[in-house]
């Protein structure tokens, strides 16, 4: 079977007060579009579209942001992203996202949730290099199948790693391994008591420590069981969730405080 | 890659018992890696549920991947290497208070395992790199130390769970006894695994130890 490809690599500088794009390749079944109106004054946004609509076992999928000193730049995507059921010898879909943010630059990783059906087969990466005084803000949210349907993940082979590193130093290397039946896992306490969704917020920023507190209170009354912690210039929230919908609702809590209040993308209001 | 002889000498095997032994102080009593909260939430109140818990964490959670760094360390060829496993480790916290656990007891198990003397060249190693240092450098085997790391880190679990809940001494050995194929089968699977096998799936667990940070009565550090 002809498996998809797609790879999307783009760079952003700072003219004046704006950020402006600098360089961009798309290749295969990942498009990069533009919206004319960013939500916030300065920034670039940038919202990824996989038009393979999905990804399925053996796909290849690539992102490389850069953002150069001084920028603001915002990324987000166009939908969900779908990880369809895998055959039980194919080899898993890879999805790998390179951020690098230079000295006093800002960048936000912003996609729409991760929805894994029943049968996937998935290794993806997000690694983050940032400078000394850069600011990086990024949500992972994955739901555990198709809540329409019922469905639940019995049978799932999933490796996601968060990865920050500051002037070539790891700081974080967050790495969620999920093997076989993830619905009977995810009952159990020490992993998810019965959860359908999951979320990580990932804020560093020299200032990191400071927003502590605010994201506590901002978190707590939500239905959504959700721990946040600081430390070494890192912010981290985990988000425990019944389903996708309580899930999204805490991670627009945390990310209005980590944002200060600026708007999410237009990709989020709907 | 150095090889330990298959059986411990008796020298190595005087130095394994005496390192992971609860008397060795590098303060693991103080450290509940957020079981503390689990109890407080009403998680684990019974020797079930403890049993449960402490066994998701050795096979799902920091039990699996501290056995996969422990023997990364002790495989590590040369100052360099032994630097990355450490920092990999560090980096590997979910919070704040986990961190410190990791770190101050591998700080306080390297002073005091220095006592014997042929300490690694490396600067604050997180707990299994210590051990997995020590252990190399001392003849001590790698499944020997990576087994004896596993049964103390469920042991000192269900110790911190004996002065949270109302547990009886002997249920807590029972848990302990339960435990020994999960320690068994980590400690196993973890000699084939590489560094880019570390990862986990015990997300409420690593929520406590979160929620720790602001409980209002707390006996332990994490």
């Amino acid at each position: 079977m002809q498996r998809a490809t797609g790879a999307i690599d783009a760079g952003f500088v700072r003219r004046g007060v704006r950020t402006v794009l600098s360089t961009l390749r798309q290749e295969g079944c990942l498009k990069a579009r533009f919206p004319a109106r960013p939500p916030a004054a300065h920034a670039a946004e940038i919202v990824t579209l996989n038009i393979s609509g999905g990804v399925a076992a053996g796909d290849r999928l690539a992102v490389r942001i850069r953002a150069a000193e001084g920028a603001e730049v915002i990324v987000a995507s166009q939908a969900a992203e779908r990880f369809y059921r895998a055959m039980e010898a194919s080899p898993p879909a890879s999805v790998r996202a390179t951020i690098e943010v230079a000295a006093g630059a800002s960048l936000d990783w912003l996609p729409q949730e991760t929805i894994l059906f029943d049968g996937a087969s998935v290794q993806r990466r997000l690694d983050v290099e940032i400078a000394a005084d850069a600011r990086f803000v990024g949500v992972e949210a994955l739901v555990f199948g198709r809540a329409a349907m019922g469905e639940d993940v019995r049978r799932l082979h999933f490796r996601d790693l968060i990865r920050v590193g500051r002037n070539g130093e790891p700081v974080l290397h967050d790495a969620i391994r999920m093997e076989g039946d993830a619905h009977a896992a995810l009952r159990r306490k020490a992993i998810g008591g019965g959860a359908r969704a999951i979320g990580t917020i990932v804020h560093a920023a020299p200032d990191a420590e400071t927003l502590l507190d605010p994201v506590r209170a901002a978190l707590a009354g939500h239905q959504a069981e959700t721990g946040a912690s600081a430390w070494d210039g890192l912010l981290v929230v985990r988000i425990v969730a019944q389903d996708g919908a309580c899930l999204r609702a805490a991670i627009v809590a945390g990310l209005a405080v980590l944002r200060d209040g600026r708007p999410l993308p237009r990709t989020w209001m709907c | 890659m150095t090889t330990s002889p298959p059986t411990l000498t008796d020298p190595a095997l005087l130095r394994l018992l005496a390192w992971l032994s609860p008397a060795f102080p590098t303060g693991a009593f103080a450290y509940s890696h957020g079981l503390e909260w689990a109890v407080e939430a009403g998680d684990v109140g019974n020797e079930v549920e403890l049993g449960l818990w402490v066994a998701d964490l050795l096979a799902h959670g920091a039990g699996r991947n501290d056995a996969i760094l422990l023997r990364a360390a002790y495989r590590a060829e040369g100052v360099v290497a032994l630097a990355e496993v450490a920092a990999l480790a560090r980096a590997m916290a979910p919070s704040r208070e986990r961190r410190m656990e990791s770190v101050l007891q591998g700080a306080a198990f390297a002073a005091a395992a220095a006592v014997w003397g042929r300490a690694p060249e490396i600067a604050d190693p997180p707990y299994p790199v210590a051990v997995g240092a020590y252990a190399q450098r001392h003849g001590v085997a790698e499944d020997a130390a990576c087994l004896a790391f596993l049964q103390a880190f469920g042991a000192n679990l269900v110790s911190a769970a004996l002065r949270l809940i109302p547990l009886g001494q002997t249920a807590g050995l029972r848990v302990v006894a339960a435990l020994e194929p999960v320690v068994l089968e980590v400690a196993h699977a973890s000699r084939s695994a590489a560094l880019d096998d570390i990862g986990g799936d015990c997300f409420r667990s690593d929520i406590g130890s979160m929620r720790h940070e602001t409980q209002y009565t707390r006996l332990f550090r994490s």
